[in-house]
Formats: C-alpha cells, sequence, structure tokens
C-alpha cells in the first residue's frame, strides 16, 4: 500500500517517487496545494476503490495520515 | 475507453514529450472550481497530437474578464476558450431558493442572466475569435416543485431549460462557438456519480472524477472536429461485428441477425453505422472470408440494415488485415490516421495496432454484443462541427470513385480516361451557401493543400466580405456524379500582384487536372484585375509533400525560400498555362 500510495502522489505532484519520503507533507512537497490536494483525493479513491468522507478528505494532511485513513476506510496493508 | 486511471492519465502526461506537439491553448473562465479536470485534457490533447497548455481564470471572475478583459486570461494565443457557469453561483435565488420567488421575480431573474450571458459572449469575442465552448445550464435532478415541477411552464426546469435555449441561439448568432450539452455527459453516467456533494461544499467544485472524463471527452469531440482530426471511414470486420456466429462455418441461415435477441443486436449496431453513413462517414469492409459468402449475406439476407450499396469498398480475402485496411486508404484516397477500424478478434485487433499504428482500433468483444452500439455512438471520432449537404452525399461520391476507378482500369491512356468522365467545374466566389463547406475543407484538408492555414467560417466570412482578399471555390461534377465543392482557393490582393494565401483540393479529386484548372483561373483573375504577377506560397507540412513542386511545374520561379516555406511568382506578362482541354462546358463565375 505504502508503495502504491507514493506512486500515486508521485504522479499527481510530478515529482521522483524519491522525493515523496515517509515524512512527505505540503511543508516538503512544494506542489502539494489544497487544488493539487483534490487531484490527490481523486486519485487515491480511485487507485483504491474507496471513498472518504468529507472530514477525512480534510485530514489527510501528509503520508502518514494517508496510510491511516486508508486503513481507517478499509484498505489492508 | 477509460481503462487508465487518474494517476495513470497524470503519469502519461509528465511521461509525455510535449515539446514535439503544437501547443494548444485552452483559456477558462468559470465561477466554479474546475482544475482537476486539466490532467484530462491534457491527456486527450495528447492522444490528438497537442501539447494543451491551460490557463484558468479566476474563481468567479467571468464578467471582469470577458468585458473587463481583465488578467490577460484572453489573447492573441488562446486558441480554446472554455466558459463555464454554474447557476449556484450566478443566481443563488434561481438555483436554490427559487419556491420562495414570484413569477416575476423569475422573470427579472432571466432577464438579468440573459443580459449577463450576452455580456460575456460579447466580451470574449472582443478580446478573441479563438474557439469557443460554452457548458450550458446543468439541470437540477430534484427540481424545486418536485413532481409539479414538470408539469408547469413556471418550474424551476423549464426556466433553467429557456436560459439553455437563449444560449443556444446567441451562440448560434456567433461563428466558431458551439455549445456544451452538459445535461448530456449528465444523462450518460447519472447525475450521482457526475457531482461530488464533498468538494462542492469544500472547495466549489462540483465534478466528480467520472464527470471530469466525460467532459473532457466531449470537450475534445469538438476540438478533434475544429483541428480536422475527426475520422472519415469506418473498417468493419463481418463475422461477430454484423453478425453473430461465422458464415463460412454457421452459413447463410445460421448467422445471427434478425429482430430478436441475438441478432438484433447487430442490426442495432447497423443502424447505428448506416446513421453515420447518412452523414458522411464512408464504410468499408474487411473481413476474412469468402467472398462469395458475404456478397450473398450483403444481397440477400432480409434482415441486413447495411446494402452493397452503402459500402465502398470490400476487402473480403484471406490476406492479412494491415495489409487490406492500406489497399482501402488507398483506393479511397484517405489517410491511415483517419480510418477506425472494428473487430471481435484481439488478434486481429492487436495486428492492426502493431503494423498500422495511424488507424484506430477498436476491439469489439462478440460476448458484448448487446454494447456495440454503445461503444460506436461514445466514440466520438465522427463528430463534425456542421453536417453539409456535400457530407450527405460522400458515400455515394466515394461509390462513385470505385467505379471511376473500373473504368480507369480499362482506358489505355489517361487524358482519354479523364475525356471519357466528362468532367465539368464550377468557380466562382464564396457565397452564404458555400462558406460553411469552405471553412471545413481549409480545417481538414491535409494532403492537397499548399499553406495549410486553417480558417473558421467567420474568417471566411471576412476574407469574401473584404475588398483586400477574394475566396473561391470549384465544385465538380462528372458523368458518375456529383462532387460538390472540391477545393478552395483565397487570394490577397497588393499594390501589384495577388497572393495566394490558400490553395487547396480535396484528396478525393486531386491528380486529374482540377487543380490545373483551378489555378489557371486564379492566374486569369490576377490578369483581369492588372496585376503584374501572381504569388504562391508552398509550405511544408507534414502531409502536403505532394504539392511541393506544383508552383514550380505551372511555371512560376522561385523568389524566396525560408526553411519550410518558399515563396514563388509567375510574371503574368507571360503565357499562362494551358486549362487541360478535357474538361468541357466550365461554368466560371468571376
Amino acid at each position: 500500500m505504502k508503495e502504491k500510495v507514493k506512486k500515486v502522489m508521485s504522479n499527481i505532484f510530478q515529482v521522483p517517487i524519491k522525493d515523496i519520503t515517509d515524512d512527505a507533507s505540503p511543508d516538503t512537497i512544494t506542489g502539494w496545494d489544497s487544488l493539487k490536494h483534490m487531484n490527490l483525493v481523486l486519485a487515491l479513491e480511485e487507485e483504491f476503490g474507496v471513498q472518504f468522507s468529507d472530514a477525512q478528505i480534510l485530514e489527510l494532511l501528509n503520508f502518514q495520515l494517508i496510510l491511516l485513513t486508508l486503513k481507517e476506510v478499509g484498505v489492508r496493508e | 475507453m477509460a481503462t487508465l486511471s487518474y494517476s495513470e492519465v497524470q503519469e502519461f502526461v509528465n511521461n509525455s514529450h510535449l515539446e514535439q506537439y503544437p501547443k494548444l491553448n485552452i483559456s477558462i473562465l468559470r465561477n466554479i472550481v474546475v482544475e482537476t479536470i486539466e490532467p484530462y485534457w491534457r491527456y486527450f490533447a495528447i492522444k490528438m497530437g497537442f501539447n494543451a497548455q491551460v490557463k484558468f481564470g479566476e474563481y468567479d471572475n467571468v464578467f471582469q474578464e470577458a468585458v473587463g478583459g481583465m488578467g490577460n486570461v484572453l489573447n492573441k494565443d488562446t486558441d480554446v476558450v472554455m466558459v463555464f457557469l454554474k447557476m449556484d453561483t450566478i443566481s443563488y435565488d434561481l438555483a436554490n431558493n427559487y419556491t420562495a420567488l414570484s413569477v416575476e421575480q423569475v422573470h427579472l431573474e432571466v432577464k438579468r442572466i440573459k443580459e449577463y450571458i450576452a455580456a460575456v459572449l460579447a466580451g470574449i469575442r472582443r478580446q478573441t475569435d479563438a474557439f469557443l465552448l460554452w457548458h450550458c445550464f446543468d439541470l437540477p435532478t430534484y427540481p424545486a416543485y418536485g413532481i409539479w415541477d414538470s408539469q408547469t411552464s413556471d418550474g424551476q426546469l423549464e426556466t433553467l431549460r429557456e436560459l439553455n435555449r437563449f444560449l443556444l441561439s446567441i451562440i448560434g448568432s456567433h461563428t466558431n462557438t458551439y455549445c456544451v450539452d452538459l445535461n448530456l455527459c449528465i444523462a450518460r453516467i447519472g447525475a450521482n456519480n457526475f457531482f461530488d456533494p464533498r468538494y462542492w461544499h469544500i472547495g466549489r467544485a462540483p465534478f466528480a472524477s467520472a464527470a471530469l472524463y466525460e467532459i473532457a471527452s466531449e470537450n475534445f469531440k469538438f476540438i478533434r472536429a475544429r483541428k480536422g482530426k475527426n475520422k472519415k471511414c469506418i473498417v468493419l470486420d463481418c463475422d461477430n461485428i454484423l453478425w453473430g456466429g461465422i458464415v463460412g462455418e454457421d452459413g447463410f441461415a445460421g448467422v445471427k441477425l434478425g429482430k430478436t435477441y441475438p441478432g438484433s443486436a447487430y442490426c442495432e449496431f447497423q443502424q447505428e453505422v448506416l446513421n453515420l453513413y447518412h452523414r458522411g462517414v464512408i464504410i468499408a469492409i474487411c473481413s476474412k472470408n469468402n467472398e462469395d459468402d458475404v456478397m450473398e449475406i450483403f444481397r440477400n439476407h432480409p434482415d441486413m440494415v447495411l446494402k452493397e450499396k452503402h459500402i465502398t469498398n470490400f476487402k473480403v480475402n484471406w490476406q492479412d488485415k494491415a495489409t487490406n485496411i492500406r489497399q482501402i486508404a488507398k483506393d479511397l484516397n484517405i489517410g491511415l490516421d483517419s480510418m477506425v477500424f472494428f473487430d471481435d478478434s484481439e488478434f486481429e485487433a492487436n495486428l492492426v495496432r502493431e503494423i498500422v499504428p495511424e488507424v484506430e482500433v477498436i476491439h469489439m468483444p462478440p460476448q458484448k454484443a448487446v454494447e456495440y452500439r454503445n461503444m460506436l455512438a461514445s466514440c466520438g471520432f465522427f463528430d463534425t462541427l456542421t453536417i453539409t449537404a456535400e457530407d450527405k452525399k460522400r458515400g455515394l461520391m466515394y461509390k462513385a470513385e470505385v467505379a471511376r476507378k473500373d473504368l480507369q482500369k480499362q482506358s489505355i491512356d489517361i487524358q482519354s480516361y479523364y475525356k471519357s468522365l466528362e468532367m465539368k467545374l464550377e468557380i466562382c466566389y464564396a457565397d452564404t451557401f458555400s462558406i460553411p463547406r469552405i471553412a471545413q475543407l481549409t480545417q481538414k484538408t491535409n494532403q492537397f493543400n499548399l499553406t495549410s492555414v486553417r480558417y473558421s467560417e467567420s474568417d471566411i466570412n471576412r476574407l469574401a466580405d473584404s475588398d483586400d482578399s477574394d475566396v473561391m471555390y470549384v465544385k465538380l461534377e462528372d458523368r458518375f456524379g456529383d462532387y460538390g465543392i472540391v477545393g478552395v482557393a483565397i487570394l490577397k490582393h497588393f499594390a501589384d500582384f495577388f497572393e495566394i494565401d490558400t490553395f487547396l483540393l480535396s484528396c478525393r479529386v486531386t491528380g486529374r487536372g482540377v487543380e490545373d484548372a483551378f489555378l489557371v483561373e486564379c492566374m486569369k483573375l490576377s490578369g483581369k484585375r492588372n496585376k503584374r504577377a501572381v504569388r504562391g506560397r508552398y509550405i511544408k507540412s507534414k502531409k502536403n509533400q505532394q504539392v511541393a513542386d506544383f508552383y514550380k511545374a505551372h511555371g512560376f520561379e522561385v523568389l524566396e525560400v525560408k526553411s519550410d516555406d518558399t515563396l514563388y511568382q509567375f510574371d503574368l506578362s507571360k503565357p499562362y498555362p494551358d486549362c487541360p482541354w478535357y474538361f468541357k462546358d466550365n461554368n466560371v463565375r468571376l
């Protein structure tokens, strides 16, 4: 799951996959603004076949929180 | 065809070498957030051979940008303008508070919005002539008055429809301007899949990801047609495409084709093909079969919707399909990139994809025969911005072309063959009836086109009206039929010479002297207006190699060479080249 998330983030933010570190957040990735956040959410939902609640969307604030929330909505490791 | 995920679409865009493609500058005026659609636009653009650069106007700043010209969203480089106006933002009352309004208040609000639309459209047009796609208002799924709403002309639905009708009518009075019917997009995937309330509330972004794909795909049907990249010819396999089963095994009476299941699915698909035929799409058959078996079905099966007369070219043999498709392109004198091939066999589909990648291939698995019709109807490859009288006759004209080729085989020398065709030309200035076709020809003629300049209808109108230019067309008729308008020339006037800005001919009629006769008339006209010379350019493109020496072959001399752009001149004190002798009774009105 971790690698898949990184792959998606790398595509959406247009940065090499190695730049998506385990502590990746809008502070470490320049392209991660509120508009691109929408693209990320769309991509993650489609890639993992899940749907976040509106509250969860706003909580996907960094890489670790994304992993956590994906687990919450039923994605396995 | 939505096989790539959103992330993969973005990856495809990231990994494409965009420098090789011409730019397509898209400017967006909107009162909603639509940024998430950008990867899809860029994806479809790349698929068509363009590098889309998208410029978003500020959120809810449409009026200022259109009428006030603020923000430089629209400029001279803009190729496409798209407008997204959501009723919720333009009028909270009409969208959300409808039941509280009196009839008079609704009326006033409608009037205000109409004026707003007219002002925005006029404002855009003051700034740019670019191709304009205006998305109509989406209709509510749960209208304000519930079930009563559909019964009354005072309902919210009817009010929004009235605004959409107004939009259509005002758009109809502008050229190069089209309405994208969002409600069709919604109907295809369902409103619940189209709108995403989460991001509507979080960020005023109404569209779900399925909607983004659907809208972008619809947008590019327009752009494909505008750029002349739409397809012209359907190539069909037979077994399990036009009928169920295999005629060579199941026999004439054994194939599935008829009014009831499962044959009804194939009839329905054939009807859709026939509908495209009547829109001007050429139909060819490419099937591995015994020709007699296939022809017997075409001629005698009572449930065939497609008849022999609709098919311009039958390639029924045991050769590989790539060779057959190449031959069809050659016979019909069309580009491989204007063909779409349908086959149920994955092997054949992949073979054609591999060997002739220019051809668009659609694989139709026979277990999904009931979906064939929609697979064809949804592809959008054949969409055109208008349907002209010529389009409607095209099938017949190509059929005649095949008959001509047969006659050609019998004729010994080519000139007597041309004479036997009894060709007759009509050469005239552009008029209201011919302008749509003239614009269409400038947009889609690639091979016999000296400069490949693309013009919209409004451009042609302006050039035709101007005292500094002439727009002329040539029509061709022969004993097999009427081709309609087949060529266009645009002459620009200078002090002592005319310059041929555009000279093109439909590839259906090249190589039989029409181009010679037409050029001679352009020269005569220049002489008649007391000009000293005629100039013409050859601007090299990927596809117009065949006309590289056109001017030279007609006695023009090279004046200037700039990389891919060569300027020629013909001194009118010299005698004109001859119009080919085998044209008779040409009707020239210049």
